[in-house]
């Protein structure tokens, strides 16, 4: 009986606890209108990497597409105003129109610079979630990423993209060189030096596999951050668009050989390739996998013009997913399993981002009159999308929900990026 | 089609409609005024409210509040702005500027001149409608008007 009762009485709290407090889908979603006032420093060290900290941990919260983050010009409370619930004075935070305030405290000591982030709820005036992480002194966007990540978390059950890493394309003059990156386009560093080097794809282990034209004609290569390239596949006139498999153990590509273009399977090295699609003269490109591995959506155009379709993995039961547009290309498969990315060409001639629902054939708009917008991906998490946008004159990327609000551009330097991939 | 070509006949034809814009720029400058009680809203700010003959509207829910004391200081809530960081700081304000709405607590013995000085500030930052808060200890006498529409 006692047994009976505890856990009738555990039980809620239990599910209480798993339950996120932002639910993210559904109609009645709404940014939560979050005050973020400047990080606090106790000390001289933490003082100095304190906009270090505050650009990118603004940017991940902005960026999320979870909250509305209030503009810290309209803020009366005192800058000075401690961390602690008894500290705050919440009616100053009501008075902006503040559901939720976050605090960061810095301290830096001894080449370690140490974070609390602090989650207050103005309404309660209570504080709801603590967290804190320490990282050399060198490193201070990498606290603001996991302190963004750890808050992301608490509100959602769910981890967030701030973690994740990039790969993209930057042109330098007749150069085309992968970059790898942090989510937010920072902290790029080069994978290959000169050449011409393309449509990059990053495994969930770091591995990034491309299209290079080192021996003068495109073949796929496969590289670590400071190694060397290994060659993966070598064969046919023309091998592209490289995919990993959501475990990371085999890809998908296309391969130009005579007068069409077919998909392959292999395995992560480039062994035991195995031929998926056979249409005597048309191309078949752009594979991306489904989250479960299961199925590969692609690119072809054995209906006429360039359509996304669907097959299984080993190439059986190919389907038409879209029927709008006559030229759709670049689909991504999001983590989430339900919708397909894709880039289109829209009546205008102008290039933009489309989803589509595997299920149903359901089309959605997610980009309009803001120049040309290409190669969408979607985030780890499913909650977001990057892509290549014109809309400042030279491509450089955005990131966006997945519903198509809340679009930003990077706040990466001017070399602007190409063709992003986005893995764990 | 044929309605597309008829329209495009017309469009050189002088132009009947009666011109809108001077209208719109005359309703950006009306503010909405209305009376608000006093008990409803407390506030932190020392003011001397001033009583007034008019059906009041209650107060549903909480507005932002700007007092001015009789010392003819101004606060956002109970946090003191200086006149000319007030615009700013409403035009940032996400609460004002998602209710188009603030009430304005000010000692009766505020010159007008301030008062309205408070009111264009607010104005200038996409205010429209300001709740004048008054004392309702001298009675609420039911008099029509509590709803005006004045042109600053």
């Amino acid at each position: 009986m006692k047994a009976l009762l505890l856990s009738l009485l555990l039980l809620p709290l239990s599910a209480l606890a798993q339950a996120p407090v932002i639910q993210i889908s559904g109609a009645n979603f709404r940014p939560l209108p979050l005050a973020v006032p400047a990080p606090l420093s106790v000390d001289e060290g933490g003082k100095k990497l304190a906009n270090d900290f505050d650009e990118p941990f603004l940017f991940d919260l902005r960026a999320s597409g979870l909250f509305q983050v209030l503009d810290r010009a309209s803020f009366t409370a005192d800058p000075k105003e401690g961390v602690t619930a008894g500290s705050i004075n919440f009616s100053r935070w009501a008075d902006v129109g503040a559901e939720s305030i976050v605090k960061v405290q810095l301290g830096a000591e001894g080449g370690t610079l140490r974070g609390e982030l602090r989650l207050f709820n103005v309404g309660t005036g209570r504080e709801d979630f603590k967290a804190s992480h320490a990282v050399p002194t060198s490193e201070p966007r990498q606290l603001a990423h996991f302190l963004a990540d750890a808050l992301y978390r608490h509100l959602t059950r769910e981890p967030s993209p701030f973690l994740s890493r990039i790969t993209f394309v930057r042109k330098a003059g007749s150069n085309r060189d992968i970059f790898v990156a942090d989510w937010d386009g920072t902290n790029a560093r080069a994978l290959t030096s000169g050449g011409i080097h393309l449509l990059p794809a990053l495994g969930p282990d770091g591995l990034v596999a491309y299209t290079s034209y080192r021996k003068g004609r495109p073949d796929l290569y496969a590289q670590r951050p400071g190694e060397e390239a290994s060659a993966l596949v070598q064969n046919g006139q023309m091998a592209t668009g490289v995919a990993f498999s959501p475990d990371g153990k085999r890809i998908a590509y296309a391969l130009s050989q005579g007068e069409s273009t077919q998909l392959y399977v292999a395995n992560a090295d480039g062994s035991a390739p195995k031929r998926l699609t056979d249409t005597p003269f048309g191309i078949n490109s752009s594979p991306s996998w489904s989250p479960d591995g299961k199925r590969i959506a692609f690119v072809s155009n054995r209906g006429g013009s360039p359509q996304i379709y669907v097959m299984n993995a080993d190439g059986s039961n190919p389907r038409r997913l879209t029927f709008q547009g006559n030229y759709n290309q670049t689909p991504d498969w999001s983590p989430r399993g339900d919708l397909i990315a894709f880039t289109a060409r829209d009546e205008r001639n102008a290039f933009d981002l489309f989803s589509v629902e595997v299920e149903t054939g359901k089309i959605t708009r997610l980009t309009q009159d803001q120049g040309n917008n290409e190669e969408p991906v979607f985030s780890p998490n499913g909650r977001l999308i990057l892509f290549t946008s014109t809309r400042d004159g030279t491509p450089r990327l955005y990131v966006m929900t997945k519903e198509g609000t809340n679009q930003l551009p990077l706040p990466m330097d001017k070399g602007g990026g190409l063709t992003p991939d986005w893995a764990p | 089609m044929g309605m597309g070509g008829g329209n495009k006949g017309q469009s050189r034809v002088t132009m009947s409609e009666i011109n809108v814009t001077p209208m719109v720029d005359v309703m950006l400058v009306l503010l909405i005024i209305f009376m608000v009680t006093a008990p409803l809203i407390q506030q932190g700010v020392k003011v001397n409210l001033p009583e007034a003959k008019a059906t009041p509207v209650e107060a549903a829910d909480k507005k932002l509040v700007l007092s001015i004391d009789a010392g003819r200081r101004v606060f956002i809530g109970d946090a003191e702005v200086a006149l000319d960081e007030l615009e700013k700081k409403l035009a940032a304000n996400a609460k004002a500027q998602a209710d188009k709405e603030v009430y304005l607590h000010a000692d009766r013995d505020v010159p007008y001149g301030v008062v309205v000085e408070v009111m264009a500030a607010a104005q200038r930052a996409g205010i429209t409608n300001v709740g004048m808060i008054t004392d309702p200890t001298a009675g609420a006498a039911a008099s029509k008007g509590s709803k005006k529409e004045a042109k600053r």
